[in-house]
């Protein structure tokens, strides 16, 4: 029977055929059984296309941000506030990806791994609300500050990585669901969530990532003198400033926002070195923000040589920030080079979610140095009287998008008060001047952010 | 048949009478206290899942434990001094290490010889060798019997052949009891027992809660009828049978699981699938007794044969289609699929004792047989059982040759085949072009897939609680995808464990080939456990696209008379293969007949 025992074996390989596949039907249920539950047609959880029931959605402090009464969604009763919010719990038609009805649809609808579908006597379970970081009155707030504008503001705390305030504009009354195809000039872009979903040109807030290579790469960085007579030629390419600076370091330049000393720097650094600190500073990948990913940031410097590479040091070459990945980096630089990756879920549910990821992207001392001359910038360029209290260290962008639309307005940076460790970005899309119109709208919003 | 089928539904249909008045007041009780269903449910969701891993492991761990070796039916002496035990019924000796005995000498071929105890005697056959096999001295021309003391030379190298210590009848007993004496076997069948019963009444009240009303009183009165025919069957085979019986086990709790799924979808042909179930009880018993002896089984193997093809031509000439394949005959009062049956006369024609094995190299009586039942399988357009024979095929001809080569050629010919026949036929076509992909067309070719995966979502691990689906709606959902009305309803664990019984099937299948008394029963058993796994991997993974969906049914479980009691007979044909005997039971003689 020896022979027919090794022969029989042929069976074993069926089996083991069967139970690969059973592995990989497992490994796609784990991955995927989210998603399958939440197709419209399970009557466990729609009827005729609408959720048949849903947890309730908060904000940080207990405000109803969305609940479901007698089978209708409600959001909360003020417009301001509910528009506010309408990108982070999403509009009733699912629009918005990012949204927390989409995102967290799962929970929200009381399913889960174990459970499936099954509530106990018609009752969502306990662990379907959710508690988002958010808020409301802070969102409510900055939209107002944006005023009808395009762009986003975000707030977090880079030491528990909870997101404060996230708010993208144009947005609209969830409750009164406008034509939006009507007014495409007004609505473009509606559904997206511009702090997760956009990439914009950074322009000069860039800078922060070429002082930091050259805080580390270039020796005596702090003595260093960088002329500047207002422009510069490299090759065909001319870069300008708004005025001559003369001989500036690089924590002048960094103020002046000296676009010719920058230039310079980006050339003495070269296009790997470059490449290296963007890359760190979380340009070319996405953060994932509780399970929602969000918008990639380009910057690809491998080939840029001469007049593209200068450009690339000063945010003008082919790069583009997500807004939110960028404030993450101003929270790596506030928080000693740790970044503390954002989350949007309070951790208050019954299901504990992941530990936030912590990622060293600078050294200590590289951060100390950036966060001290963000400072400066804001005591001898922006004006300490108009952040009065708020120990402000920040960087302005301007950044010119071409042709005769009006530069986009950033403000990124931080607080560095113990009591309210906030980073912070505000995005003004052809917003113009990126200290006056973003830093107007960032000092009203944070001035409301460290009351919290 | 028609005539047992009539007696027992008229008995059955007095019942229902009386039952449904009953019934009828324990449904206006259900919709009083729907909160105690709504209770019920939240427990037994969790005891359900529980109770099944629990069935499963106490039955497939005393299977599976370590045996001592068989002790010897008699011995060969050789001149150098060397006694050799025989431990099988049929000995295979030459020079290759995959003989059951090895002689390492030049003059010996690979194979040489097969040694067999038969009826008591033993016999010699030579095989391939170049030297022949001489009993005293005299070269043997056919198989000769071979007395104690007699001389058997191979090659040059002669052996005497000596009887055992003991008789064959001790030698059984001997060989039956020390596997058992020194086990662990403590997990005791009939506790297992009331555990699959325990399962069966819990699953039958949650149906019975969550269809409150609307129950249909055949619901309640089946379950009570297969738990009486349980215990009746267990009683039976505690009596009458030296074997073990975890098989069997396992089986109840498919079929306790067949029910409720029949239960939640088709509560009105509830009963048919009990009747089902009778039946295959009915020709698991009769197979067993039939094959117990080699003899017997060598002769039904070719009346099996013969009825198979008879009855795939009547199925070409008076088949009927459903769902674009033709596997229907229609009886008026019962229709069936003959293609299911087919099965255990495709197992048993291919099975062959190791002598015979191992002279006759070629298979053509076998090949020719399996060619005409896949061939009548294609004209049937019934693609999931093409194959499901096929990789049988490739089982048990690459049992009985080992020729790699040869079996690789067959199926890279098949391969080719199968691609031209899908591509003729737009059916199964269809089928192939949303596979992989079945969300792209999840409300037209993909349809049943994607429901089946949104089922199984949400599901979860414990399930919502029996009767409570909706994939319970969809047509052929309780055939098809019976897998995610049980993940759907009863929740992914236990899903998997009646995926993982069939997994066990098999490997249980190669275990018992070890120590068989003879490679007929060893190709059998492989045989009808190769049927069983192609059928749950195509069933299962077919269901959740991760192959073409082909609409084949998951034995034991999946609802249809035919396919149940083909699963029954093909149990026996596995359970053939096991000599094995509970402790403290009466042994017959080694023989068994
Ligand atoms: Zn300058």
């Amino acid at each position: 029977m020896k022979l027919l025992l090794k022969r029989s074996a042929v069976l074993l390989i069926f089996s083991l055929l069967l139970s690969l596949g059973l592995a990989v039907f497992l490994m796609k249920y784990f991955h995927s059984a989210s998603a399958w539950v939440q197709y419209p047609t399970n009557k466990h959880l729609y009827a005729s296309g609408k959720l048949v029931s849903s947890g309730t959605i908060y904000d940080r402090s207990g405000t109803i941000l969305l609940q479901m009464i007698d089978g209708t969604i409600e959001f909360h009763e003020d417009k301001t506030v509910r528009t506010a919010v309408m990108h982070a719990t999403g509009d009733l038609s699912g629009n918005v990806e990012t949204g927390a009805q989409v995102a967290f649809g799962d929970r929200l609808s009381g399913w889960d791994l174990v459970n499936g579908t099954y509530r106990f006597n018609d009752r969502l379970s306990s662990g379907s609300n959710l508690t988002l970081t958010l808020d409301a009155h802070l969102c409510a707030a900055a939209y107002k500050e944006l005023n009808g504008r395009k762009g986003t503001v975000g707030v977090y705390n880079y030491k528990t990585g909870e997101i404060l305030c996230m708010v993208s504009s144009p947005s609209f009354d969830p409750e009164n669901h406008p034509d939006v195809k009507a007014n495409p000039k007004k609505y473009e872009g509606v559904y997206l969530n511009r702090l997760l979903s956009a990439a914009y040109t950074p322009g000069s807030v860039f800078k922060l990532v070429t002082a930091a290579a050259a805080i580390d790469n270039i020796d005596s960085i702090d003595e260093k003198l960088y002329h500047c007579d207002g422009k510069l030629q490299i090759g065909e390419d001319m870069v300008n400033c708004l005025a001559a600076h003369g001989e500036v370091t690089l924590e002048e330049a960094l103020a002046d926002s000296c676009n010719v000393a920058f230039a310079r720097i980006a050339l003495e650094l070269g296009a790997d070195t470059l490449q290296k600190y963007a890359d760190l500073a979380g340009f070319n990948s996405s953060l994932t923000i509780n399970g929602i990913k969000t918008a990639m940031g380009k910057a690809e410097l491998s080939d840029a040589e001469g007049g593209d590479l200068a450009w690339a040091g000063i945010g003008q070459y082919t790069n583009t920030a997500n807004p939110l990945n960028f404030m993450a980096f101003m929270g790596a630089i506030a928080n000693d080079g740790v970044r503390v990756t954002p989350k949007i879920l309070s951790d208050r549910g019954i299901i504990s979610l992941p530990a936030t990821t912590e990622t060293r992207i600078l050294s200590s001392k590289t951060a100390e140095k950036l966060g001290k001359m963000m400072r400066n910038n804001t005591i001898s360029a922006y004006g300490e009287e108009n952040f009065k209290g708020l120990e402000l260290c920040a960087k302005s962008g301007t950044a010119e998008v071409g042709g005769v639309e009006k530069p986009h307005a950033w403000f990124a940076g931080f607080l560095a008060r113990e009591d309210s460790p906030l980073a912070f970005v505000v995005v003004i899309e052809n917003g113009g001047s990126g200290s006056k119109v973003a830093g107007s709208v960032a000092v009203n919003v944070l001035q409301a952010a460290v009351k919290i | 048949m028609s005539d047992f089928l009539e007696n027992v539904k008229q008995l059955f249909e007095m019942y229902l009478t009386k039952a449904a008045d009953i019934s009828g007041s324990i449904g206006s009780f259900v919709l009083h206290f729907g909160v105690i269903a709504e209770l019920y449910t939240l427990l037994v969701r969790w005891v359900f899942p529980i109770l099944a891993v629990t069935i499963f492991l106490r039955c497939i761990l005393p299977l599976l434990q370590d045996r001592k070796r068989n002790a010897a039916w008699g011995y060969l002496n050789i001149t150098d001094g060397t006694r050799i035990p025989l431990r099988h019924w049929e000995n295979s000796i030459g020079r290759s290490n995959f003989c059951d005995i090895v002689i390492k000498v030049h003059f010996v071929s690979r194979n040489h010889a097969v040694l067999t105890f038969r009826h008591g005697a033993w016999s010699i056959a030579e095989i391939n060798s170049k030297n022949g096999v001489q009993v005293n001295g005299v070269k043997i021309e056919k198989p000769e019997t071979v007395q104690y003391g007699d001389i058997i030379s191979l090659g040059g190298v002669e052996m005497e052949l000596v009887q055992a210590d003991k008789e064959p009848m001790e030698v059984a007993q001997q060989n039956d009891t020390a596997r058992y004496v020194s086990s662990r076997g403590d997990i005791k069948p009939g506790t297992t027992f009331l555990l699959i019963l325990l399962m069966q009444i819990l699953g039958g009240l949650q149906i019975c809660f969550s269809k409150g009303a609307e129950l249909n009183p055949a619901v309640p009165v089946t379950f009570l009828f297969f738990i009486l025919t349980e215990c009746f069957h267990y009683i039976i085979m505690r009596w009458c049978s030296r074997k073990r019986f975890e098989p069997e086990l396992l089986c109840y709790l498919l079929c306790g699981l067949s029910l409720l799924i029949v239960a939640s979808a088709a509560p009105d042909s509830i009963f048919k699938q009990f009747a089902a179930i009778l039946l295959g009880l009915a020709v698991y018993t009769a197979l067993d007794l039939i094959i117990r002896d080699l003899g017997r089984a060598g002769k039904l193997k070719y009346l099996l044969a013969a009825s198979a093809l008879l009855l795939l031509i009547l199925n070409l000439t008076i088949g009927e289609t459903r769902f674009g394949a033709k596997r229907w005959i229609d009886l008026g009062l019962i229709s069936f699929q003959p293609s299911e049956f087919v099965k255990i006369a495709f197992v048993m024609a291919g099975a062959a004792t190791l002598d015979r094995l191992l002279t006759t190299r070629n298979m053509t009586a076998f090949i020719g047989f399996s060619a005409a039942c896949i061939g009548a399988l294609i004209l049937m357009r019934d693609f999931g059982n093409v194959l499901v024979f096929f990789a049988t095929f490739i089982v048990i001809a690459f049992m009985r040759s080992g020729d790699v080569r040869t079996i690789a050629l067959t199926s890279a010919g098949a391969v080719l085949g199968g691609i031209a026949v899908v591509s003729f036929m737009p059916y199964i076509a269809s089928r192939f072009a949303a596979w992989g992909n079945v969300w792209e067309y999840a409300d037209t070719s993909g349809y049943q897939q994607t429901r089946t995966m949104i089922a199984a979502a949400s599901g979860g691990l414990l399930g919502v609680g029996g009767g409570n689906g909706y994939l319970a709606n969809i047509a052929a959902a309780h055939t098809d995808l019976v897998f995610g009305m049980l993940c759907e309803e009863w929740g992914l664990l236990v899903a998997l464990t009646a995926v993982l019984i069939v997994v066990f099937f098999a490997s249980y299948a190669v275990f018992l080939t070890k120590d068989c008394r003879s490679s007929f029963y060893a190709i059998v058993a492989c045989g009808a456990a190769s049927i069983f796994l192609l059928q749950t991997t195509l069933n299962v993974l077919g269901s959740v696209d991760i192959l073409p969906l082909t609409g084949i049914t998951f034995p034991f479980v999946s609802h249809g008379g035919s396919s149940m009691i083909a699963s029954w007979g093909l149990l026996a044909l596995i359970k053939s293969a096991d000599e094995r005997i509970t402790p403290g039971k009466r042994t017959i003689s080694g023989e068994g007949d």
